[in-house]
């Protein structure tokens, strides 16, 4: 009975325990059914997990300042940024930097632009980051016209789909962003300030805590690791196409919620991230394999992200029934300032 | 003390008479929060013609008992009793007080700010929801006639937006909504006189009495005691969550009352007699605004300063004023660190996920660099000392934070203050339902700090505190009118200061309203002047397009999205918004070229399908309270695989009856302009209808539309089904113009939609929809390609277009809205 209790007080502390306990029942199943499954299987899909989970972490910093915060341009910078990288560099290392530094610049650029649109003229963030989605839509049907060919810069390509002792390069350095950022929410200053603001905008406030500037670096970090990520995944596919970003969107938020972070904000999981964008992953080859037509595949992935939204939602009911008066108190002083 | 007078005795007294009728009896209510019992045995019966009178300090049970007496939340034990009947509470909820006559008026005011006075009226009677032509005017009628009979001579208007109306007046209309309410029996009255001048207040005491005469009852909770005892038969006293003393108003006297609560004015050491000390180094300069005359007042090092003054004159302001300003410049100059304590502790105090250490350390460490590192055993050995000097223990630092009671919560916040080395410590109502013992610990603990060198700015409701102020500022309407120090501070000198100054209008401030009202008129009509000039230049361009043929042909394709932005607008009326708009329509577009084309029954059956499933999807984002936006992400891509199963490339063929209603044509109009015409009118008719109204106030205030018994999950799909319905006339419109269907016509409409929305002059935190606006907002939005078109430039260039509209629009907006209104 102890035992019990003690194993849903620890479930409720550590919310990534699920999706891992999906990968692993999952693949399980899968490799017991279809024999194709093994460590070398499993190895691709980390690989092509790695990209969502790059995204995915970003998305989780916005997610975590709260209000249902979402960041919804982060597919078209992925798009934007994987044809900018075939134009700046060209497939030749030596603009390698060059390239860099204009992922890093775009993306510094849409995270300055959402952060000003959602905490300065206080437009909620899901319109924000449409309306700059939209902006860079246009910049990528430009570039579009003027990418010189389709040759990637030999050290992405690297990066992007090699693999040392069996295991992917990309998948490396995935997992060691996934301890940066477990790092920084869990013992830094910026990690607990985020979660402050995520749990409640006008205690936050009080306690000394510059709000808008927590919720700026959100914005510019999702931007920037999207960024990064659209500069990667364009060496990993050899190329760009138009529609590339667009899956990463559900997919990324997705993969936030079922990691165990509160969608309304206030608690994130770097860890649970990463196991759901594999147990996502994971989801999408076995539709693959099954040979499931693409509408099913998108009505599935639509299916289960409501599911989990349902299922999860008891938690944050009690949380939003208490935190409900706040954004409509009539004087408002409290939360002139946030 | 504690004797509970028997309600027969008291009645025996009064000579012969009728034994009235019980309305409702509480028996043995219990209920405790976690650790606290905020109620404990109460027994309350309230007889037909009752006026009682319910006092109580802070925290003594009185609101948790009246929630538990109007449904809105049950009790650990007890039982409610009508008559003979005893309802279990398994069955008693607000919907039902209602039903059986109990009417509360909140202290936080429950109406639709966004509605009439005339529309709250008509919140009252869920029955009335399908209406009639001309049912407005009966409630106008009703809201007259009662504001009347309540308050004689009142001027409100009842067609006015109850957002626009004063305080005072809007609490007026709460307490003459629930006189009118059909078959009430009782009504609760939770301090109805805080924002009424002293006549209304006359005048509501007057009605009480003639009302009761007539067999209404009454309970009415008040601070201001002698006012109970002028209004009501009865007084019951709470304290501690148990019922103290219930007896006849004429055997109360304001002394007896006060014995009773267990007055704490023992409790606070009086400093009265030590003159306030000019010696301290100056750390807030307040001048401007907040003076009601011209001498700066200047706040020094070690001084317990009071801010006094009825509720919402002010304080609060200066507070959070103080909390913000900088160190020179501006009306308040600061010139050192502040920290702030908070009484509302659930809304703007603790972090709910986190426990005690996580909670004080929080002050510290937001204070510091962000890539600081975070120890836990650094932060508990900070906290060690505030939390000694506050008697919090250490031994709960782990604990989470919901797990305390209020009043150990309350030392949580004073230690987050005290573990930071702010010399300035604003205190908001700190001790608000707090218990005795801990205000006890926290008088000490002021004055302790004080001689610290530390500055307390104090706002207290609770005007005996303000004897442990050096200094107090009394503030009426905003302002400091009195400022008393020493042995001037007397209860009585800080009440009289606070009536003495009330009821001067600011002329000022409405001045400066009007104008803003000005401008924001101007951005109304932002959508209108943007399709005039959007249309002037493409006649310009091409003369041709000024015909009945060239604006047919030119607004045709406009249709779908004005309806899909129509969809959009009702949810955006419920503050939320769907990201499946557009994926929505594409998939009855879809329906409607294969299915419905090639067997019209099937066609039909699938069409409605989608759309009740389109309904549920509200009711499930209402009933589990997930966020709109994501599980309508979720549900494009539900629409767009059931789309691209059906027909993965496109096709299909119209059915000759839909393309029939896009393409007949009258000489002197243009059809398409009649189409739109029809389609907003319907918008316009659904918005002005009963059901339209209630859609509102859900946007607007749910949980006061709970409170008058209409069901949020039910409506959330009404609303969403009449979206459905729209939505899936976009698709039909798709369809028949395209004379065949693509699975991924409707997916810009999503963005476009809301742009529109906004353009029309909707408020995105829902409540306000304006259909004519978003309708011309659609139309102008989708001219921008053709337009765009006509000058030679890409059609790449739609979307940076479209999205920088839609940023400039609502950073216009932001500008223009009353500071504070959007968060």
């Amino acid at each position: 009975m102890n035992t019990i209790t003690f194993c849903r007080m620890w479930a409720q502390h550590n919310r990534w325990i699920w999706a891992g306990l999906g990968v692993v029942i999952l693949w399980f199943i899968l490799s017991v059914v279809t024999n194709r499954f093994s460590l070398s299987s499993m190895s691709g899909i980390v690989l092509s997990a790695s990209f969502l989970t790059l995204v995915a972490l970003g998305q989780m910093f916005v997610v975590a300042t709260g209000r249902g915060n979402i960041d919804l341009s982060i597919s078209s910078a992925i798009t934007l940024n994987a044809y900018m990288g075939l134009i700046t560099i060209r497939g030749d290392d030596s603009n390698l930097v060059l390239g860099l530094a204009i992922a890093l610049l775009i993306g510094i650029c849409v995270g300055v632009v959402n952060a000003v649109l959602v905490v300065l003229l206080r437009i909620p963030a899901i319109i924000a980051t449409l309306a700059t989605g939209y902006i860079l839509a246009t910049a990528t049907l430009l570039a579009n016209r003027a990418i010189p060919g389709f040759a990637v810069s030999p050290t992405l390509k690297y990066i992007a789909t090699s693999r040392i002792g069996g295991l992917p390069v990309m998948a490396l350095v995935v997992v060691a962003a996934v301890i940066l950022t477990a790092y920084i929410l869990r013992y830094t200053v910026y990690g607990r300030t985020l979660s402050a603001v995520g749990q409640s905008r006008a205690a936050a406030r009080l306690a000394g805590v510059k709000n808008g500037r927590v919720i700026a670096a959100a914005f510019i970090i999702s931007s920037v690791l999207a960024s990064v990520d659209g500069l990667l995944l364009g060496a990993y596919i050899g190329g760009a196409f138009l529609e590339m970003g667009q899956p990463y969107l559900l997919q990324s938020v997705a993969a936030v919620v079922l990691g165990g972070t509160l969608i309304f904000g206030g608690s994130a999981t770097a860890l649970g991230t990463l196991l759901a964008s594999i147990l996502l992953i994971l989801i999408v080859t076995t539709m693959q394999i099954m040979g499931l037509p693409p509408g099913t595949q998108d009505m599935i992935q639509g299916t289960v992200v409501i599911l989990v939204l349902a299922l999860a939602g008891r938690e944050a009911v009690t949380r939003t029934v208490r935190k409900a008066p706040e954004g409509k108190t009539e004087d408002g002083i409290a939360l002139k300032k946030s | 003390m504690t004797v509970v007078l028997q309600e027969g005795i008291d009645q025996t007294v009064k000579g012969p008479y009728v034994e009235p009728t019980v309305v409702v009896a509480l028996e043995g209510i219990s209920k405790s929060f976690g650790p606290t019992l905020a109620n404990d045995q109460i027994d309350l019966t309230v007889h037909a013609g009752e006026v009682i009178g319910l006092v109580g300090g802070n925290g003594a049970g009185k609101s948790t008992l009246m929630r538990i007496l109007c449904g809105g939340i049950w009790p650990t034990q007890g039982a409610i009793v009508f008559g003979d009947e005893t309802v279990p509470f398994a069955h008693y909820d607000t919907t039902e007080a209602q039903r059986r006559g109990i009417r509360m008026v909140h202290q936080e005011l429950s109406l639709c700010t966004n509605l009439s006075v005339a529309e709250n009226f008509f919140l009252e009677a869920p029955q009335a929801i399908l209406g009639r032509p001309g049912w407005r005017a009966d409630y106008r009628a009703l809201a007259r006639a009662s504001l009347d009979a309540v308050f004689p001579n009142n001027h409100i208007d009842v067609n006015a937006k109850v957002g626009h109306l004063p305080i005072g007046d809007r609490q007026m209309v709460e307490i003459a909504r629930a006189t009118a309410t059909p078959g009430v029996r009782l009504i609760v009255l939770d301090e109805p006189t805080s924002s009424l001048d002293l006549e209304r207040s006359r005048q509501l005491r007057n009605y009480v009495h003639s009302r009761s005469q007539a067999g209404l009852s009454f309970i009415f909770i008040s601070h201001k005691l002698q006012e109970i005892i002028d209004i009501a038969s009865q007084v019951a006293v709470l304290r501690n969550g148990r019922l103290v003393w219930r007896g006849d108003a004429t055997d109360a006297s304001i002394k007896h009352l006060v014995g009773l609560m267990g007055g704490d004015v023992e409790a606070i050491q009086s400093q009265s007699s030590t003159e306030s000390d000019t010696s301290g180094k100056p750390v807030i300069r307040i001048s401007g605004r907040f003076l009601a005359d011209g001498q700066d007042i200047v706040l020094r090092q070690g001084e317990i300063v009071g801010l006094a003054g009825l509720e919402g004159s002010g304080q609060k302001d200066l507070l959070h004023a103080l909390f913000s300003a900088q160190r020179a410049g501006g009306e308040v100059e600061r010139y050192a660190s502040a920290g702030f304590i908070t009484g509302d502790r659930q809304k703007e105090g603790i972090f709910p996920l986190w426990n005690v250490l996580e909670n004080i350390s929080i002050g510290r460490i937001a204070r510091r660099s962000w890539s600081g590192f975070v120890s836990d055993e650094t932060e508990a050995r900070a906290a060690t000392k505030p939390a000694q000097q506050l008697r919090l223990d250490k031994g709960r630092f782990e604990s989470g934070i919901l797990e305390l009671s209020g009043g150990n919560q309350q030392k949580v916040l004073v230690a987050r203050t005290l573990a930071t080395d702010s010399s300035i410590v604003l205190l908001d109502d700190p001790t608000r339902g707090v218990d005795i013992a801990t205000k006890q610990d926290f008088y000490r603990l002021c004055e302790q700090i004080a001689q610290e060198g530390r500055t307390l700015i104090w706002h207290t409701t609770e005007d005996a505190e303000l004897l442990a102020a050096h200094r107090v500022l009394v503030f009426a309407n905003g302002k400091v009118v009195r400022e008393l120090t020493g042995p001037e501070i007397t209860e009585e000198a800080i009440v009289g200061a606070s009536f003495a100054h009330v009821d001067r209008q600011d002329q000022d401030e409405s001045r400066h309203k009007t104008a803003a009202a000005l401008v924001r008129r101007l951005v109304d009509m932002a959508p209108f002047i943007g399709l005039v000039i959007v249309l002037s230049m493409m006649i310009w361009a091409n003369p041709f397009i000024a015909s009945i043929f060239g604006i047919d042909l030119l607004l045709l394709p406009a249709l779908s999205l004005v309806l899909v932005t129509m969809a959009q607008m009702f949810v955006i009326g419920g503050s939320e918004i769907d990201l499946g708009v557009g994926p929505f329509a594409s998939l009855v577009s879809v329906l409607a070229a294969t299915l419905l084309y090639d067997t019209p029954a099937y066609g039909v059956i699938a069409i409605l399908v989608a759309i009740a499933a389109y309904g549920c999807l509200g009711g499930l984002i209402q009933a589990r309270k997930i966020p709109a936006i994501v599980v309508t992400l979720g549900a494009s891509f539900i629409w767009l695989g059931v789309g691209y199963s059906l027909q993965p490339t496109p096709g299909g063929a119209s059915p000759e009856w839909l393309s029939k209603m896009v393409n007949w044509s009258v000489d002197f109009v243009p059809t398409s302009v009649v189409l739109i015409a029809i389609v907003g009118l319907v918008a316009v008719t659904i918005d002005r209808m009963p059901i339209g109204v209630v859609l509102r106030g859900f946007g607007n205030n749910s949980s006061a539309m709970v409170q008058s018994g209409w069901s949020p999950v039910r409506f959330a799909m009404v609303r969403y089904l009449i979206a459905g319905f729209f939505a899936a006339a976009a698709g039909l419109s798709l369809t028949a113009i395209n004379t065949a269907s693509d699975v991924n016509s409707g997916n810009s409409f999503t963005l476009l939609s809301i742009a529109a929305v906004v353009m029309g002059g909707c408020a995105l935190l829902g409540g306000i929809i304006s259909p004519i606006g978003a309708v011309i907002g659609a139309v102008t939005l989708a001219l921008i390609g053709a337009l765009l078109g006509s000058f030679g430039v890409s059609s790449d260039f739609n979307a940076v277009m479209q999205g920088l509209i839609l940023i400039a629009l609502l950073a216009l907006r932001s500008a223009v809205a009353p500071r504070g209104s959007e968060e």
